[in-house]
């Protein structure tokens, strides 16, 4: 045995790196979840917007962003990858279905997986090609001394003053009085226009709102978060049982960890979409 | 008791297979499931229908691990901890409608009917399951410095016998649970520790040269493991394997 034996990824590496990328994904989640939080403060988005500010300019986090990036594509990759290996390793079938009690998780973890990339891509396209400036929103924010001070001489046209005025009007200002919020894509189009050095960015507060008060995006995002709980809950157990971490002392408290975390970020996650559609509702 | 049997024949490795249905009848509750093939095949060569259906088995009292059918959709049948010798009739309803299927992986090719060749297993120990240190004598068992749980625990994984239900049940038709057992037994002891990093290199890369699958946690094989070895001893090579990829610093051998 030598060095290259190794280097052609043994199937037990495979996992490992499988695990690996996907234990990055399971704290960001964590991360995500928290994130979301802030959009049940009730503070017209205030803390949610200065939080996707910093996250949309700070450079620690863009450089956590590449690398939580390329542990998406890579864990992705490696699962396809494993799935493509363990093909025709059974070349006939039984002609019974197995009738063995599994980890149904595991077992389904493929098609949750496979699920899940399809409903993030939707997620995706709501959110993160906004941000991406990839996909046009509906939403827009921006630093409003930043586009004043970026064409203080220039004559602002009509249409712009409009746009401001009643953006001003409908109280889209933020608490600290520094940023309009809630711009249309035509508003911010125009206010573009005038003031070429302003950057505009996705207001995430309101196109959360915007989405989460149809009633089947709602349906859609509790679906999404129910196939990452199922997703998870193979996740959690597999990643310490790939680690080698699965001993006769504390594997019963490692599955009831997963358990937990699962709810957690589960619940988390669905409380967002379920309180914004129930204020909507009220409202 | 009387059954109707749906039986995988296949003349050869190359020939294609098929189900054949067989009706047995008076069969007692407390005939095993093999007591209850050989009065099928005792009827088939009297009354000059097939020939006779080929079978594995040896010691019949579920040590030797020859024995092993795929019965109903669970390998050695619908029981836990049991090879398919200690399997009784009693199981079964009476007039049931009874699937056996062979072993089905790509490492275990058929030879005939329901027998396959699990030779596979065998080039997995010749590749590193073994200890080659010299050890002396056999010492006096308390001379050991081994623990007690220890012992135990390395007791437990080598009770796998080899059977192969854990490939059988497994999706991707992995040996996981049978290289871990052997792993795992051996690293666990003093005499067999010392080489536990390059045994582990060594029988997972051959795991992996003879087309088993890889694992994806679904315990299948700990579900179905006539002698109940745990899914503790897949972790335990997993984690021998991830110290050989970053301790493995031994002087290659010359």
């Amino acid at each position: 045995m030598n060095n290259e034996k190794i280097l052609k990824l043994s199937s037990i590496t495979k996992k490992l790196l499988l695990a690996l990328f996907g234990t990055f994904l399971l704290v960001f989640l964590l991360f995500h979840m928290v994130a979301n939080l802030f959009i049940l403060a009730d503070d017209g988005g205030d803390a949610y917007s200065a939080f996707c500010h910093f996250m949309g300019t700070n450079m620690f986090v863009k450089v956590a962003e590449l690398v939580l990036l390329g542990c998406f594509i890579l864990h992705i990759g490696l699962a396809g990858y494993l799935w493509f290996c363990n093909r025709g390793k059974r070349p006939v079938r039984y002609h019974q279905p197995s009738r063995t009690k599994t980890a149904k998780g595991s077992k389904l973890a493929m098609i949750s997986g496979s699920l899940l990339l399809v409903l993030l891509i939707f997620h995706f396209y709501d959110f993160y090609f906004v941000k991406l400036n990839v996909v046009k929103g509906g939403h827009y924010m921006v630093k409003t001394e930043e586009f004043v001070l970026s064409n203080p001489d220039q004559e602002v046209s009509e249409e712009a003053q409009i746009v401001v005025m009643k953006a001003i009007q409908d109280q889209k200002v933020s608490s600290d009085g520094q940023s309009l919020r809630d711009l249309s894509l035509e508003d911010k189009e125009i206010l573009q226009q005038n003031f070429p050095d302003a950057e505009f960015e996705p207001d995430f507060y309101n196109t959360a709102h915007d989405k989460f008060s149809v009633w089947h995006i709602v349906l859609c995002y509790l679906v999404f978060f129910f196939v990452v709980g199922l997703h998870i809950r193979h996740g959690f157990e597999s990643a310490f049982q790939t680690f080698g971490l699965n001993h006769y002392k504390y594997s019963r408290l490692i599955q009831i960890l997963g358990i937990i975390y699962c709810w957690i970020v589960c619940l988390g996650f669905a409380v967002v979409p379920l309180t914004v559609f129930i204020k909507s509702l009220i409202a | 008791m009387n059954f109707t049997l749906h039986i995988w024949r296949q003349e050869n490795a190359t020939a294609e297979g098929h189900f054949e249905t067989y009706k047995v009848s008076d069969i007692s509750p407390d005939c095993s499931f093999l007591e209850m093939l050989d009065i099928l095949n005792e009827q088939l060569i009297n009354d000059k229908i097939a020939h006779p259906v080929c079978f594995d088995n040896d010691c019949r009292e579920g040590i030797c691990g020859m024995c092993g059918l795929y019965i109903n959709g669970r390998p050695h049948g619908n029981d836990d901890g049991i090879t398919t010798c200690q399997l009784h009739m009693r199981k079964f309803h009476d007039g049931d409608e009874i699937w056996i299927e062979p072993w089905r992986a790509k490492a275990f090719p058929i030879i005939r009917d329901l027998v396959v060749d699990r030779s596979a297993f065998d080039k997995i120990i010749q590749a590193g399951g073994y200890i080659s240190v010299t050890t002396g004598g056999v010492p006096d068992a308390n001379t050991i410095p081994v623990p007690k749980r220890f012992a135990d625990m390395a007791m437990d994984a080598a009770e796998c016998i080899g059977c192969g239900a854990c490939v059988a049940a497994c999706k991707n038709a992995s040996a996981m649970l049978f290289v871990g057992a052997k792993v795992a037994h051996l690293a666990m002891l003093p005499q067999g520790h010392v080489e536990a990093q390059e045994r582990v290199k060594k029988m997972v890369c051959r795991m992996d040269e003879l087309g088993f699958g890889s694992c994806t946690n679904t315990y299948a094989c700990e579900a179905e493991c006539p002698k109940q070895i745990k899914r503790q001893n897949i972790a335990r090579m997993n984690r021998e394997w991830i110290k050989q990829l970053f301790a493995g610093n031994h002087k290659p051998a010359e």
